[in-house]
């Protein structure tokens, strides 16, 4: 059908999404990245973000918390670790988490050669407040 | 021969364990349609990632080669991640495993340290000389999710990129039908055979070849740990699903054989009390009959 694009959302707990929409907005490494019906193949890693799904004249919105997106034959497939509606964030736990991610970032701050975990606590502290975020802004 | 007052005790007693295998038979079923359930909402996703490595990995071709995750480490040893149960009573499951990880060992020159998850095979590895490095018993097997599983993916990986091991196993119970669960040995790092041969099969798929957003390498540097932690994921959940299955099986044998046990107790214990009663009845007559 033309104008629709099949939007499939999947983490390793179940297919969160299934359906076809008339456009797709989400957030790819390096910037937001928007993909309409008839996309050229396409193979992107997403950072942590928010999804847009616009179909029906209503927009719908999740957050994603980074994984891969793929265009192939009018199927827009999203891969990720977890993905939520904003009304289903747990904001207290995203509060906690991004509270850890920031003492462990200020404890290593000074000459440390643990990147690794310093890159993890980053990450993890842009999806916790990636999550406040977004289920902030629903509830208003 | 039991007297009748024995007799009935075990009838009794019989009648008792019955009653907790059956009830540990039905735990068991539920549990196992949650895990198969688990296990049926992951497999998209396992599909889709193990896709994208392949293809990603078809594209990028000779540059792999050189790639750490890709080719044998320098170390000497190896290293095995065992996944058996938390709790007995399900049948021969643990004892397979151990027995599969027995022979493979014997099989093998090299000197092999062990990742544990589940009590049961720390319990026997612990009594015997298998070098444990660590024992991964926080959270229990069945509160695993997939965070915790990505957390010992990440944690095999960084051991073999520390250089210590030359390859990295994984021993799990791999489910294939309700009655049928073979315990298996696959190669979990370097990456390289599994991946590949899967990918023959799908050769035909990608028509053309897809823009890359930002490139080829960042994409696969953000895959291939994720690729490895659903492997990860999968084991522990076939490894479960094989379990309860196991536990299900075992617990239905025991009723059953409870059941035929108190079967032929009840016949046994009825005779008794025919005799002892026509005796009575004997004794009773002979008395009247010499008071005559």
């Amino acid at each position: 059908m033309p104008g629709q694009i099949t939007l499939r959302i999947i983490t390793p707990e179940a297919v969160v999404l299934d359906r076809t929409v008339s456009s797709v907005k989400f957030m790819a490494l390096d910037g937001s990245m928007g993909v309409l019906p008839g996309h050229a193949p396409m193979v992107t890693a997403l950072g942590p973000g928010e999804l847009v799904a616009d179909g029906e004249g209503q927009s719908e919105h999740y957050f994603v918390s980074g994984g891969f997106a793929e265009v192939a034959g009018g199927t827009l497939r999203v891969v990720s670790d977890a993905c939520e509606r904003p009304s289903d964030i747990d904001v207290e736990r995203a509060g906690q988490a991004a509270e850890r991610a920031r003492t462990r970032l200020k404890e290593r701050r000074v000459g440390d050669a643990e990147t690794f975990d310093l890159l993890r606590a980053e990450a993890s502290l842009r999806r916790a407040l990636m999550r406040q975020n977004l289920a902030g802004r629903r509830r208003t | 021969m039991a007297s009748i007052q024995e007799l009935r005790q075990r009838i009794t007693s019989v009648g008792n364990i019955k009653q907790i295998t059956r009830a540990m038979e039905m735990v068991a079923t539920t549990k196992l349609r949650r895990f198969q359930d688990q296990a049926v909402a992951s497999r998209p996703y396992t599909e889709e990632i193990t896709g994208l490595v392949q293809r990603l990995a078809a594209m990028l071709g000779e540059e792999l080669e050189a790639r750490p995750l890709f080719c044998p480490g320098q170390g000497q040893k190896s290293l095995m991640l065992v996944v058996s149960s938390d709790r007995g009573l399900c049948g021969a499951y643990n004892s397979n495993l151990f027995k599969t990880m027995e022979s493979w060992r014997a099989e093998r020159s090299e000197e092999i340290d062990y990742f544990v998850i589940g009590r049961k095979a720390f319990q026997y590895m612990d009594r015997r000389d298998f070098n444990i490095v660590r024992y991964l018993a926080e959270p229990g097997l069945e509160a695993m999710d997939y965070a915790q599983a990505a957390m010992v993916g990440r944690m095999l990986t960084s051991e073999f990129t520390g250089g210590a091991y030359g390859e990295v196993f994984v021993l799990y119970s791999a489910f294939e039908s309700m009655v049928k669960y073979v315990p298996t040995v696959v190669p979990f790092l370097p990456i390289g055979g599994g991946a590949g041969q899967d990918g023959e099969q799908q050769e035909a798929a990608p028509a053309g070849e897809p823009l890359l957003e930002p490139d080829a390498e960042t994409i696969f540097e953000h895959l291939v740990p994720r690729y490895l932690e659903t492997r990860v994921y999968n084991a522990l959940l076939e490894a479960l699903t094989s379990e309860y299955a196991s536990r299900r099986f075992a617990m239905k044998n025991a009723t059953d054989a409870a059941n035929d046990m108190q079967d032929t107790l009840r016949g046994i214990y009825n005779r008794k009390r025919q005799e002892s009663i026509t005796k009575d009845l004997l004794d009773i007559v002979g008395g009247a009959e010499a008071l005559k």
